[in-house]
């Protein structure tokens, strides 16, 4: 064994080239490997944390089939009872009650659809980033009547500013169509276009004036000490409120939980091609090794070496190479994945915020991937060997010797 | 007692249109001490004969018996040891593995044969120095002339204490003084050390100094005779 380790390894040195070449090969095989799932797992990653952030919190409830067409009279029952409760329970760490409705926007040239929430300001800037996202203007500050907080993009399509009158249409408990006139506050901006070309903010007391709704609220919104614990804490409200809907934010934000698991699917589509890559390199090199030393391998047959120590010192000269490879590679993608995990990767010219993916990605890699890509390759490596390997033990010596 | 034995050997190649018959009902002995050269022109079968009764190549029909061992019955891997146990091997060229010194060759088929370090590194000093090159142990064969790399290689066939050495045109590729250098190494082994040597040649001065000289044509003997040599 340890002479076939010294041939092995001196063997690798034979052909620096080709060596460099297989090494190379894993290295950047596994580079691309672990950087484009941090790529992803960083965008993914922003992308749920701007879903919990802006949009859904952790966890929602709302009375039963609220959210199919926002019915003005499906409100929760006792919202305060269960905000406190909320509030008590200590994986929670903020809840906020929400008004929530369709309604027409009207400026002077112009008017569409949107969803009207009616918030408590302070309250609602412990469960939702909206308070930081403003681009003009301020977090209901300085108008006193009718305040409402839109989003930029909302304000460049109705050509409105800051402090401009706008008109809020809605209905009220009793079917009426009400009308209201709101004041622009502030501008805020996100990273997805859609949730900003759709969602106005304003203040509860208002809102509940023109809707007639005097008590209780449409959503109750609570943030957790951690997203993972969503799941369990939905299900435990849910048994305890069967008629009420409590919901995770996977389930809350649409196509959250597909769009996890489709990700997952292509981030595993993507390592295969590279893998798959890697693998025919190192066959097409370590396939080359082979048939050039015919003569030697015969020679070493021929004086007595057997099948499985051949086959062995072809395998250990593969496993070193990747043993120079593969920390190569991962060293090459900790300082990528560190630096740009910190600076970010600019996007913006490729309208990812379209599809409501933030422009900078900051990609980022849990150590159990990294152990899961390194594995994946090293599996590849050694797969690869096995056909060259299985070549060199076909040879027949008599063959092999008399091209000496 | 002999050390190989053939008897009716013939290997038939026919793969093209007519059959070649590279050996042809070879019936052979070698004793133990001998120093056999095969000759015969270029294509008579020299190669062959050696090939199969190194155990290389499967004969067509006809047995060959090395010691008491019928070696057509053994597996592949049976082969594979009995070759690494009882047959050195000198070729004509590439007979060391590029990467290992001059040392490390003659070590590598003791190392094979688990022979214990002690004993390796005794025997690799006292084989490299019987054929003079204790002072180029530590060079590659690279580093070394093509008649000290055969030299190197007759010192590797030995370290395995096998039953005879079989050289397939061991001096083909070497000039006048290194052929002679080798040959009388080679001699001086057979004579003192009791060494069986089997080896093809072409080389007249080769054969001037052999002491059994079978010759081949088209695969079979066709004369078989001793000389003495001083
Ligand atoms: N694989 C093969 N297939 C077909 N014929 C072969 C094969 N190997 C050898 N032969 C034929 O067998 C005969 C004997 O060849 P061999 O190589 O044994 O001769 P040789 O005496 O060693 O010749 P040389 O002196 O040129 O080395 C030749 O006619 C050769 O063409
Ligand atoms: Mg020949």
């Amino acid at each position: 064994m340890k002479l076939l380790i010294k041939i092995a390894w001196r063997n690798i040195w034979r052909n620096k080239v080709r060596s460099f070449v297989v090494i190379t090969a894993i290295a950047l095989g596994l580079w691309a490997g672990v950087f484009v799932t941090a790529f992803v797992q960083g965008m993914m990653t922003a992308k749920i944390q701007s879903i919990i952030e802006v949009e859904v919190a952790h966890l929602q409830y709302h009375q039963k089939e609220f959210r199919d067409d926002l019915k003005v009279n499906l409100t929760i029952p006792s919202s305060a009872e269960k905000l406190n409760e909320l509030e008590q329970d200590e994986r929670v760490t903020a809840a906020a009650g929400r008004l929530v409705s369709m309604a027409m926007i009207g400026s002077a040239n112009k008017s569409g659809s949107i969803r009207v929430v009616g918030i408590n300001p302070s309250k609602e800037a412990l469960v939702s980033s909206l308070s930081t996202q403003l681009v003009d203007g301020a977090y209901f500050e300085g108008i006193k009547r009718n305040p409402v907080l839109i989003s930029e993009r909302l304000a460049e399509k109705y050509k409105i500013k800051v402090r401009s009158k706008l008109v809020l249409t809605l209905q009220d408990r009793d079917g009426e169509i009400t009308a209201g006139a709101f004041r622009v506050v502030g501008l805020y901006k996100t990273d997805n276009n859609m949730y900003d070309n759709f969602n106005v903010f304003v203040r509860e007391q208002d809102m509940r004036k023109l809707i007639k709704v005097e008590e209780d609220y449409h959503e109750i919104a609570a943030m957790l000490t951690h997203q993972d614990l969503a799941e369990t804490v939905a299900s435990d409200f849910q048994k305890k409120y069967e008629n009420l809907e409590i919901l995770p934010w996977l389930d809350l934000a649409a196509g959250m939980r597909i769009m996890n698991e489709v990700i997952g699917l292509y981030l595993y589509i993507i390592v295969g091609i590279v893998l798959l890559a890697l693998l025919f390199s190192i066959v097409n090199t370590m396939l080359m090794a082979v048939l050039e030393r015919v003569k030697e391998l015969g020679m070493l047959m021929s004086i007595g070496m057997n099948k499985t120590r051949i086959f062995g010192m072809i395998m250990i000269e593969t496993i070193f190479m990747c043993m120079l490879g593969a920390p190569l590679g991962l060293l090459i993608s900790w300082g990528m994945i560190t630096y740009f995990g910190e600076h970010g990767i600019n996007l913006s010219g490729a309208s990812y915020e379209d599809v409501g993916f933030a422009s900078t990605i900051f990609p980022y890699l849990e150590n159990q991937s990294y152990i899961e890509v390194t594995g994946m390759v090293l599996i590849m490596a050694l797969l690869a060997a096995i056909y060259p390997a299985l070549k060199a033990l076909r040879l027949n010596p008599a063959t092999a010797i008399r091209k000496i | 007692m002999n050390v190989i034995t053939t008897s009716n050997l013939s290997k038939v190649y026919d793969e093209g249109p007519v059959p070649v018959y590279a050996v042809n009902g070879v019936d052979l002995e070698i004793k133990k001490g001998e120093f056999t050269a095969i000759v015969g022109p270029s294509g008579s079968g020299k190669t062959t004969l050696l090939n199969i009764i190194g155990g290389l190549d499967k004969a067509s029909s006809g047995g060959v018996k090395i010691g008491s061992t019928e070696i057509e019955n053994l597996s592949a891997n049976e082969l594979i040891d009995f070759r690494l146990r009882n047959i050195g091997f000198v070729f004509q060229s590439y007979n060391l593995i590029p990467v290992l010194t001059a040392k490390e060759n003659t070590e590598f088929i003791m190392l094979l044969q688990n022979t214990p370090k002690a004993e390796r590194d005794k025997r690799v000093e006292s084989l490299l120095a019987e054929v003079g090159l204790e002072d180029r142990m530590n060079n590659r064969p690279t580093e070394l002339s093509g008649g000290q790399q055969q030299r190197v290689a007759v010192a590797r066939a030995l370290a395995s204490k096998p039953q005879f050495i079989l050289a397939d045109e061991p001096t083909a590729n070497l000039d006048s003084k290194s052929t002679a250098n080798l040959l009388d190494i080679m001699l001086k082994l057979n004579k003192e050390e009791d060494t069986t040597f089997v080896f093809s040649t072409h080389d007249q001065r080769v054969i001037d100094r052999a002491r059994r000289i079978i010759t081949l044509e088209d695969g079979k003997i066709i004369s078989d005779e001793k000389q003495h040599v001083q």
